[in-house]
């Protein structure tokens, strides 16, 4: 028998686990070592240290009402649980619970895509379905609606689109939370409750209307601990006619200013529907010593940068981004996009990649980037880019959010190459992705390892990171469940008025505090001072 | 297991799930007072009639051959096993003739690199001795 959480008696712990087996059967309670270690954040930065959060227990319930069951039960014994979908959201925390000795309620089983309406373009799908189980079904039934996939295809619609991920396709599509329309929710008291126009069991539009009537709370199911989602709506992107995707070059480093003002520009009047990746194909580029040298500098002139350009042979800014719908008005788009970039000196435009839908098998194999037609892989998880390269074990993802603004990018990367610098570290990856309508994330990977050394390393650097960027302005939007107290500290307004806000709400909806104590730093009452 | 064979043990796979998204719905279901116009449960064990190979086969296509079919492309698993070993053993598992029960659990249950270990959730017990008997050739 495992250890009971903090606070629990080894009675308590083991009459809840014999009923929660009474419930779920033997086979679906994981009590053992080596079934509980499957529950490990594999990319911890904490992995293999006294800090490292582990689950005491897991359960894998295979309906709503062997949930409520749970639910039930946890609050007769305050047994914390620590729901997950699939379980894949690594890089912010993976299956491991912020709280160590919760039991993890495993929503795996939970893969039904109990609706797909071709003529509505909704879905509506329970937490365990992943981008690959949701895309072989619209395929394999030849319905022509795509989804949004994150760039990794084993995560959820469900779970994705809970901690606000996103994806590269239609602006309506690829904000994961923001494409959902409707929700069922396991509240931690195990009431059931359908938000939106799913209040009304005969209602003909709980996937087509988001708000139904009164305060809409859907909001508060996200990047919290308030339930268990357990159905979730989404909007569906109809197949287009042809796809092109394109890429522009500009030469100087300056250049990105004007190059982003007219990107954004053309995303806000929908000439540009996708997501839009502006990056630097000279400060990308291989470490050289003056590259490195020029990026912990904390803010090397224009000319010097523009110098090391030149010589490089590279184009300073490189955006990348596609149009989706009828050959014609793609052709319109891309004309437009042209002339209002064309006052750049030196720009240069390029269509990398056309496609007329639906591809074949073969053809969906050989697209590049997937994840920009919607179609779900793992290419980004590879170990080894090299022969002989040392496998990378791990990473963090490090958000942080900046206006649309070419100057903003140039003051991130100065800021943030000189912390690498600082820290005796080459810098890492510079772009800003346009996910929402009016900002760009600034996405970089921070490595984990398996040995505590690095990762102290790491932690120092990623902790640097976010206070940094935070005093200039630029917050991050999600966060590894670690890092999440400092993530909440740097929405401190009004001595922290924000989390009293969600820690009150807490109170009133989870009153033993029993579902996903501490996430996003939302602790129940009888936690908090243990957390001080 | 040529090509052919292999695309074959695909395309059963995709007809049996195929099927499940038509059949009758489980009573759990049936009390949602909306309409279900089509479900599927992809179960942690792909359910096949073939033999323990098969399923095998149902199961690496599942779960294994988005990093580790034979590629080069959308396969960074391959890829990444490519540049380890330089010629001196396949990249691609299916073609690997040293594989043992106990290395294909220890990756599975342990993971290794950026590959992270699979919940029982995901891959049970069974899955893996019928992953096993897909891999293991000797």
């Amino acid at each position: 028998m495992p250890n009971p959480p903090p606070g629990l008696s080894e009675r308590d712990f083991t009459t809840a686990l014999g009923r929660i087996e009474e419930v779920v059967g033997r086979e679906w309670l994981f009590t053992s070592d080596e079934d509980v270690a499957l529950y490990r954040d594999a990319y911890s930065p904490l992995w293999g240290e006294d800090q490292e959060r582990f689950a005491s227990a897991a359960v894998a319930p295979i309906s709503v009402e062997e949930i409520q069951a749970i639910v039930r039960i946890a609050n007769e014994y305050r047994l914390p649980l620590y729901p997950i979908s699939t379980g894949r959201n690594l890089t912010y925390g993976g299956s491991a619970p912020v709280y160590s000795g919760s039991v993890v309620l495993d929503l795996k089983r939970m893969n039904r895509i109990l609706e797909v309406n071709e003529r509505d373009k909704t879905c509506l799908v329970e937490p365990g379905v992943s981008y690959f189980d949701m895309y072989r079904h619209l395929r394999t039934n030849g319905i022509r609606l795509w989804i949004d996939t994150a760039d990794p295809g084993w995560g959820g619609l469900v779970g994705n689109s809970l901690d606000r991920g996103g994806g590269y396709t239609g602006m309506d599509f690829r904000d994961h939370f923001d494409a959902h329309c409707g929700m069922e929710v396991v509240l931690p008291t195990g009431e059931l409750v359908r938000t939106g126009m799913g209040a009304n069991p005969q209602s003909k539009t709980w996937q087509l209307f988001k708000y139904g009537m009164g305060p809409w709370v859907d909001g508060i199911f996200s990047q919290s601990n308030f339930g268990i989602v357990t159905k979730m709506g989404f909007w569906l992107m109809e197949e287009p006619e042809a796809a092109l995707q394109v890429s522009v070059s500009v030469p100087r480093r300056r250049d990105v200013v004007r190059l982003v003002d007219v990107l954004h520009s053309l995303m806000c009047e929908h000439t540009i529907p996708s997501q839009t990746t502006v990056g630097s194909p000279v400060m990308n580029g291989s470490a050289d010593p003056e590259l490195v040298r020029l990026r912990t500098s904390g803010g090397a002139a224009d000319a010097d940068w523009d110098r090391y350009a030149q010589a490089q042979g590279r184009p300073f800014w490189n955006a990348s981004f596609v149009y989706y719908g009828a050959r014609k008005v793609i052709a319109a788009q891309w004309e437009h996009t042209k002339d209002r970039l064309a006052g750049i000196a030196g720009v240069q435009f390029r269509e990398t990649a056309s496609y007329t839908f639906p591809l074949s098998d073969e053809q969906v194999e050989a697209v590049p980037d997937k994840a920009r037609l919607g179609i779900p892989s793992l290419n980004l998880f590879g170990s080894r880019n090299a022969p002989g390269a040392t496998p990378s074990e791990g990473h963090l993802d490090f958000s942080p959010m900046i206006p649309p603004r070419g100057e903003e990018l140039i003051a991130l990367a100065d800021v943030t190459g000189k912390i690498y610098g600082d820290l005796g570290l080459t810098p890492s990856f510079v772009g800003g992705l346009m996910f929402h309508a009016r900002t760009m994330i600034c996405f970089h990977a921070v490595p984990t390892y398996r040995n505590a050394a690095d990762n102290r390393r790491t932690r120092q650097l990623f902790e640097t990171l976010v206070r940094s960027c935070a005093d200039n302005g630029w917050t991050i939007y999600r966060i590894h469940a670690h890092f999440q107290p400092l993530g909440m500290q740097m929405y401190g307004f009004n001595d922290g008025a924000l989390h009293r806000l969600h820690e009150t709400l807490k109170d009133a909806i989870d009153p033993n505090g029993i579902v996903s104590a501490g996430r996003y730093d939302i602790w129940p009452r009888h936690l908090r001072r243990d957390r001080a | 297991m040529s090509r052919h064979r292999r695309s074959e043990l695909r395309s059963r796979f995709f007809l049996a799930i195929a099927i499940a998204h038509v059949a009758t719905l489980p009573a759990a279901a049936q009390d949602a007072p909306f309409p279900i116009a089509a479900w599927s449960r992809t179960t942690a064990a792909p359910e096949t009639t073939g033999s323990l190979e098969e399923r095998g086969a149902a199961v690496f296509n599942n779960w294994c051959s988005a990093c580790h079919s034979r590629g080069p492309q959308n396969a960074p698993g391959t890829t990444s096993l490519q540049f380890k070993y330089q010629g001196a053993l396949p990249a691609a598992l299916e073609d690997r003739e040293d594989l043992t029960p106990e290395l294909v659990a220890l990756y599975v249950r342990e993971g290794i690199a950026t590959m992270p270990f699979l919940r029982k959730t995901e891959l049970g017990d069974a899955d893996l001795e019928a992953l096993t008997a897909y891999l293991v050739k000797n």
